[in-house]
């Protein structure tokens, strides 16, 4: 087990007494590839910022490896234990192919880019001039760049059409049992739900077993 | 990638708000240099009324200094009775009324010796003068000149002495306008002689080895009297210029002594008031070079005004008017101005950025590495700019100081307006006009600039970035 979400509850702060989250106990392993799914507003997201770092609960755990993720803090979880894929790719505008995938943290990043299969042309092109497909690749090429056991990613096909997303779906699952990692995608796709080695429900903040 | 490299791909790839940042640091930069070169400017003026004879070059106390000084001492003493530098204060009680009395001593008025001696000692003056004020003595055993039409009553009762260190360096001397018809002039070194105009000669029939006594002005009851020989009498083509209205300061009137005598008489022995000091130059080729050695030398500039040959003296700004008090302001505003400039720059660019930002954050990057990698990106993008500055600086400084010398002129002018038939001067005010004004770009003020600079970015960025500290990742990812 790498990563687990233990009795952890969320709230807005301006909303205390609706929770998002509610008592949410989960776990998920290496090699393993996990959908999280849900009706809009359910917490899917919620959940994957909080096992991302970039929020805390407001009750419960968050555990890496077993150790609570605020005793080495948010920024050092973020920074060595997980990487994130976002529905819209979030790649530095001013930067090519190539230095994006460099702030992953390598500095010779063209074996993930042929991995990933991005022409070598478009390795130095400036990265907003790639297509949505060549983004979405780009983007996991960085997430795959750092160390982290962990790929977390938010609607990653969300924004592509169905071919192209056939084929992160297949990069996603290629990293999981390939490459070793956890991967937890949140998704409204069935497709891609289905891919999956094991599917997280959630509903009205709660897991649905 | 490190953080520099990134800072220098955004400078470089995002040329919109780097081009905005640049333009705005220049611009701040060059006004901030102008404002500081403006209060340390100094202003070329002509006086016509006061000008060095011949080869030499002339000191004299510079009157907006001396006011400041009396300012300053007058703050220290903090409204208590006391003395302090040679200025003097004390209550008195007119009819009933609490007033204060205010005086200076020969201290605070006089030029200082050792200044006069450093500017003696460069290269290429050859030998030089001290003059004395002019200082009204009682004649105790001759009669002085008087218009008979005129009613004394308010006047000193007085003759004037004009001691010399060099009297053939004295400028009526030097000037030809008076000369020795009889005996010699006074040499240097020599004690209690004079040399006394013809008129007075003739009316107490003195000659050459006549001796002549005089008492303090003023002071009848004073029975301390000093002998002076005569040594030479003069005569003079047009009258000397009086100091001050009435018989005592007239022309016929005027004894020229040795350098300590007039201060005797004033009963201040040791307190001397030296008004002029005069430099000959040695070589009259190299004039200007030694009047831009004289003016390297390291005294209070601040406090005198040297005069060439043509009436041209440098005045410094702090010297004209409320200049240095104006740049002063300047630099103040400017900085306040650019500090609400920059706060805005730096909010859009923070705006403009949320989408970076946020990724930045889910990489794990902490907050205070993004608010470096900003930091650097300005510091690259305005280490240009003021560098730029530097190279545009003099010709925009000049300028600047000349509008605000300008302005000085003409508020001198309104005041002067005001002052008519209001105010009166008991000596005659002299005639001055700018000539030129020059505002120095020293490298303390390329420091100040810079830092001054690099302090208000490192402000505008701390507090633009605050939005960033204050908010979480996830709240800002949301955003986007």
């Amino acid at each position: 087990m790498i990563l687990e979400a233990k009795n952890v509850e969320y709230a807005y702060k301006s909303q205390k007494e609706r929770k998002v989250l509610d008592n949410i106990s989960v776990r998920f392993e290496e090699k393993k590839f996990y959908t999280i799914i849900g009706a809009s507003g359910a917490g899917k997201t919620t959940l994957l910022s909080l096992l991302a770092g970039l929020d805390s609960p407001t009750g419960g755990t968050v555990l890496y490896e077993g150790e609570d993720i605020l005793t080495k803090g948010l920024n050092y979880h973020r920074k060595n234990h997980v990487s994130l894929v976002f529905q819209e790719y979030n790649l530095i505008d001013y930067l090519t192919t190539e230095e994006n995938v460099k702030l992953g943290g390598i500095d010779q990043p063209e074996e993930l880019l042929s991995k990933v299969n991005i022409p070598q042309e478009a390795w130095k092109r400036n990265v907003m001039k790639l297509s949505g497909g060549q983004q979405q690749r780009v983007a996991i090429a960085r997430a795959l760049a750092s160390n982290a056991k962990v790929l977390l990613a938010d609607e990653p096909t969300g924004n592509l059409d169905e071919q192209t997303a056939e084929g992160i779906i297949e990069l996603l699952k290629r990293t999981a049992h390939e490459l070793g990692k956890c991967v937890i995608v949140v998704t409204h796709s069935k497709y891609l739900a289905n891919e999956a080695d094991e599917i997280v429900q959630i509903r009205n903040g709660m897991i649905d077993l | 990638m490190k953080g520099f490299s990134l800072a220098w791909r955004s400078v470089i790839r995002k040329p919109v708000k780097s081009v905005l940042l640049f333009v705005t640091v220049f611009t701040i930069s060059l006004l901030l240099l102008s404002g500081l070169s403006s209060g340390k400017a100094t202003i070329q003026m002509q006086d016509h009324t006061r000008q060095a004879i011949g080869a030499g070059l002339l000191l004299e106390e510079n009157e907006a200094d001396r006011h400041r000084r009396i300012d300053v001492l007058a703050g220290q003493l903090d409204h208590e009775e006391g003395s302090l530098g040679g200025y003097h204060q004390e209550k008195i009680t007119i009819n009933g009324v609490e007033n204060w009395r205010t005086w200076t001593d020969n201290s605070f008025e006089t030029l200082l010796v050792e200044d006069i001696e450093i500017i003696a000692g460069t290269e290429g003056i050859d030998d030089y003068n001290i003059t004395t004020v002019t200082t009204a003595a009682r004649p105790i055993d001759f009669i002085r000149i008087e218009d008979e039409d005129v009613d004394q009553y308010s006047d000193l009762g007085g003759v004037s002495l004009i001691g010399n260190k060099d009297m053939s360096m004295d400028s009526n001397f030097l000037s030809g306008n008076a000369f020795i018809t009889d005996g010699r002039m006074i040499q240097e070194g020599e004690k209690d002689v004079c040399v006394i105009s013809s008129e007075l000669a003739d009316k107490n029939q003195l000659e050459i080895g006549s001796i002549i006594r005089f008492g303090k002005c003023g002071n009848i009851e004073d029975s301390m009297t000093y002998e002076a020989e005569v040594v030479g009498i003069y005569q003079v083509n047009q009258p000397i210029a009086p100091y001050m209205y009435g018989d005592t300061y007239r022309s016929e009137n005027i004894i020229f002594t040795d350098l300590d005598f007039p201060e005797k008489v004033d009963g201040k022995a040791g307190d001397p008031l030296y008004e002029k000091a005069y430099f000959k130059i040695a070589d009259v080729k190299e004039y200007e070079n030694v009047k831009l050695k004289v003016m390297e030398a390291d005294i209070a500039w601040e406090r005198y005004d040297l005069i060439d040959n043509n009436g041209n003296m440098n005045t410094l700004s702090a010297n004209f008017n409320e200049m240095e008090k104006y740049s002063r302001v300047l630099v103040w505003v400017i900085s306040g101005a650019s500090l609400v400039i920059l706060f805005l720059i730096f909010q859009f660019w923070m705006k403009s950025r949320n989408r970076e930002i946020g990724i930045m954050l889910s990489m794990g990057t902490s907050k205070i590495q993004i608010l470096a990698q900003i930091m650097t990106e300005a510091f690259m993008i305005a280490a240009v700019a003021v560098l730029i500055s530097f190279l545009a600086a003099p010709g925009v400084s000049d300028l600047t100081a000349d509008y605000l010398v300008e302005q000085q002129i003409q508020s001198m002018e309104e005041q002067d307006l005001l002052d008519e038939g209001k105010v009166a001067f008991s000596y005659e005010k002299s005639e001055q006009n700018v000539v030129g004004v020059q505002a120095e770009i020293t490298s303390g003020m390329l420091i100040q600039d810079a830092a001054g600079m690099a302090l208000l970015i490192a402000i505008s960025v701390c507090v633009s970035g605050i939005a960033i500290m204050k908010r979480n990742p996830r709240d800002i990812l949301q955003a986007l």
